[in-house]
């Protein structure tokens, strides 16, 4: 399967608007490659990020139409359970993905989930922590860590079920400068591991990671031009 | 690699849950100041044995001490009985029965929150893993651990919107009572929006990491009874029934 | 007005023998624009939350002209210094964006009138006037902070202290602040911005303050 993901003229909205926020979405991500899609705030880059991680229409509801599909599967056909087996999602903001008392039990709760055996839980622990770099934090609390620590604690929960698509729904927007470094070179390192990865942003500076970069505008990906307002 | 949480001295959660409900059951059970006394005291030492911070908890709840003085006088005005200590007119202030009244409600209250206490001497995940294996369903207990670990967010949110509120040229100080309850009335709907807020947003994360998923959960780390959690178990479940039935024949 | 801090020292746990502010002078004119910088946990939102007389210095005073802070209630700092949180939702009460800015005025005791008056002329000045029966949780995030503002600045004070306010906002709403902001200091409002984000910061501020480690590291005036 040489597509991660084919978005064919995906539609949506939300049941109490009006009008359509997706207008005819097509996408299509090849394995291994790093799409960044901007826009403004407000024009439905998260819904977009739902509907492509199957969020919607499993646990949000609305009117879509077209489809999404995940290494070939519909979202509409799968169940959540069996999309977070292949496709891990983070979220904007660092505080309300993490529920554990250590970093270590927030890490194994997805594995826990899928019936992972303990040993096998063990691995992937270690492997997740030494992907983020995060290693000697194993047995700290995470509300003491800092908005970028959380979230590469959050980056590698996710990663502790071995997902092969990664979104990234503005993980930068609520960090500093540093902490946005260090996501950025951890998502390059996952490039070289062959993930294949879709971000969304509104921070054009985030974009030099990304293989192409796509604009949403008015319900439609259209390509970027690199409007940047010069200060 | 199995790995145990009990270190040599910790007991396991599950044994600090069946002693903090046989106190409690006390606590309710018993009319008596003679009774609740003794059980106070024990439930110091108790609490002091698992070195928990019940000192902290008590000064927490210091705002509450005008609370229980009312109580004194509300006992002693509406309940007639015991001698009057203190007289208005035709009403009684204080009396005997009243203190009696009064002070076995914040005993009560006190034994209840200091036995609390010593819950929060594990930790949330151990114990979540103590009533999963009680085969409480997981959706239900992982609510424990995120009580623990919103609460003080909450907390301090609530805090800052009250600090943000007087910056706005709030003096509370010079409020009357009614506009003070006013004020204080706008800070529920934020509260409510926050909690609401994040909710949502902690369940899609935890959804997405396979929180409803068909499947057998396992454990990372299980927890095990050993002796001491027994013999804790066997003794609190035992001594309450005892005690009950002393108390009540 | 002139805010100023005396030999202030900060500490988040009492006994830490390294407090997070070390002995801190500086003097703040309520003239301009003046840009708090420095790395995560070199101390400037605790800087931020001095001046406002959100925290109490450990050791050392604050003033505001030849006034302590120090025993004045917040009630009364708020009629000379406003505060914006980086998350406005912590500022945000009412079921509407109007209901939002008359609240504490009504509290106060205004006149029907002057309360009208002085809503309408913020909601227009913040470009919320179409949004001002909304319920302010639905508004963006730029909206909500320009309901913040409004609800700090009708309030009248002379000085503003505002913590990362470009967190999560994209470019077009980090150039509205700017215009919010510069019209502000047109009318002679000062204000203290606490930012990581230098590109917003440049070309703009008059004056800018690195901090480092609780002390000053830099301080120099553009201008």
């Amino acid at each position: 399967m040489n597509l991660s993901l084919s978005i064919n003229d995906l539609k949506f909205k939300f049941s109490e608007k009006s009008d359509y926020l997706l207008k005819g979405i097509d996408l299509e991500v090849k394995k291994g490659e790093v799409v960044a899609i901007v826009g403004y705030s407000g024009i439905g880059k998260s819904t977009l990020c739902y509907c492509i991680s199957g969020i919607i229409p499993n646990i949000k509801k609305g009117l879509m139409s077209g489809e999404v599909l995940i290494n070939g599967f519909s979202t509409k056909k799968m169940n959540i359970s069996e999309i977070s087996q292949s496709l891990g999602i983070v979220f904007q903001n660092p505080d309300t993905q993490l529920f554990s008392p250590t970093v270590e039990d927030e890490i194994a709760f997805g594995p826990e989930n899928f019936g992972v055996l303990r040993d096998a839980i063990e691995t992937r622990i270690s492997e997740s922590l030494e992907i983020v770099g995060m290693s000697k934090h194993r047995l700290k609390n995470p509300k003491k860590l800092s908005g970028g620590e959380k979230q590469l604690i959050a980056l590698a929960s996710v990663l502790s079920l071995k997902p092969e698509i990664l979104i990234f729904d503005e993980v930068m927007s609520q960090l500093d400068n540093d902490s946005k470094n260090r996501i950025k070179n951890l998502i390059l390192k996952l490039k070289k591991e062959g993930k294949t990865i879709v971000m969304v942003e509104h921070d054009f500076d985030n974009l030099d990671i990304s293989d192409r970069v796509l604009c949403l505008n008015d319900g439609v990906l259209d390509k970027f031009n690199g409007e940047i307002f010069e200060n | 690699m199995t790995i145990l949480k009990n270190n040599s001295n910790q007991l396991d959660p599950r044994s600090k849950i069946i002693l903090v409900m046989c106190i409690s059951t006390l606590a309710v059970f018993f009319q008596n100041i003679f009774w609740m006394i003794p059980l106070f005291i024990f439930t110091l030492l108790v609490s002091i044995f698992f070195k928990s911070n019940f000192f902290n908890l008590i000064w927490k709840f210091k705002k509450f001490i005008g609370i229980f003085v009312a109580m004194i006088f509300i006992q002693s005005i509406f309940v007639s009985g015991g001698e009057e200590i203190l007289k208005i007119g035709n009403f009684t202030l204080i009396s005997t029965l009243g203190i009696y009244n009064g002070v076995s409600i914040i005993l009560r209250f006190l034994i209840i929150i200091v036995s609390a206490s010593v819950m929060a001497t594990s930790s949330s995940r151990d114990i979540v893993q103590g009533l999963y294996q009680w085969k409480i369903p997981y959706e239900i207990t992982f609510m424990v651990a995120v009580a623990v670990r919103f609460l003080p967010m909450l907390k301090e949110e609530a805090s800052d919107m009250f600090i943000s509120l007087q910056l706005r040229g709030v003096e509370l100080e010079k409020l009357s009572l009614r506009k003070k309850l006013n004020i204080y009335s706008y800070l529920l709907m934020p509260m409510i929006a926050s909690v609401i807020g994040k909710a949502g947003e902690l369940s899609l994360a935890v959804e997405m990491r396979g929180l409803r998923a068909d499947y057998k959960r396992t454990s990372f780390k299980t927890l095990k009874l050993r002796f001491n959690d027994y013999i804790i178990m066997l003794l609190s479940v035992s001594f309450t029934f005892l005690i009950l039935f002393f108390y009540f024949f | 007005m002139n805010i100023s801090l005396k030999n202030v020292s900060y500490n988040y746990e009492k006994n830490n023998f390294n407090p997070t502010i070390k002995n801190l002078n500086i003097d703040i004119s309520n003239k301009g624009f003046t840009a708090l910088i420095g790395s995560n946990g070199s101390g400037k939102t605790t800087i931020g939350k001095l001046m406002a007389g959100i925290l109490k210095p450990t050791k050392g005073n604050i003033f505001y002209n030849a006034e302590n802070i120090r025993n004045m209630s917040l009630g009364s700092i708020g009629k000379n210094v406003g505060y914006i949180f980086q998350d406005p939702e912590r500022q945000i009460f009412a079921p509407t964006v109007k209901e939002e800015l008359t609240f504490v005025l009504k509290i106060k005791g205004f006149s029907e009138e002057e309360i009208e008056n002085k809503a309408e002329k913020m909601l227009l000045k913040f470009r919320l006037s179409h949004l001002k029966d909304n319920f302010p949780f639905n508004l963006s995030r730029g909206e909500k902070q320009r309901l913040a503002l409004a609800a700090v600045l009708i309030n009248s004070p002379k000085f503003l202290i505002l913590d990362e306010p470009t967190t999560a906002l994209d470019i077009r709403c980090k150039e509205e602040l700017k215009d919010i902001l510069k019209n502000l200091l047109n009318q002679n409002i000062g204000m203290l911005v606490i930012s990581h984000d230098y590109k917003f910061i440049d070309n703009f501020a008059d004056r800018v303050i690195e901090i480092s480690g609780g002390e000053i590291k830099n301080d120099h005036f553009k201008k």
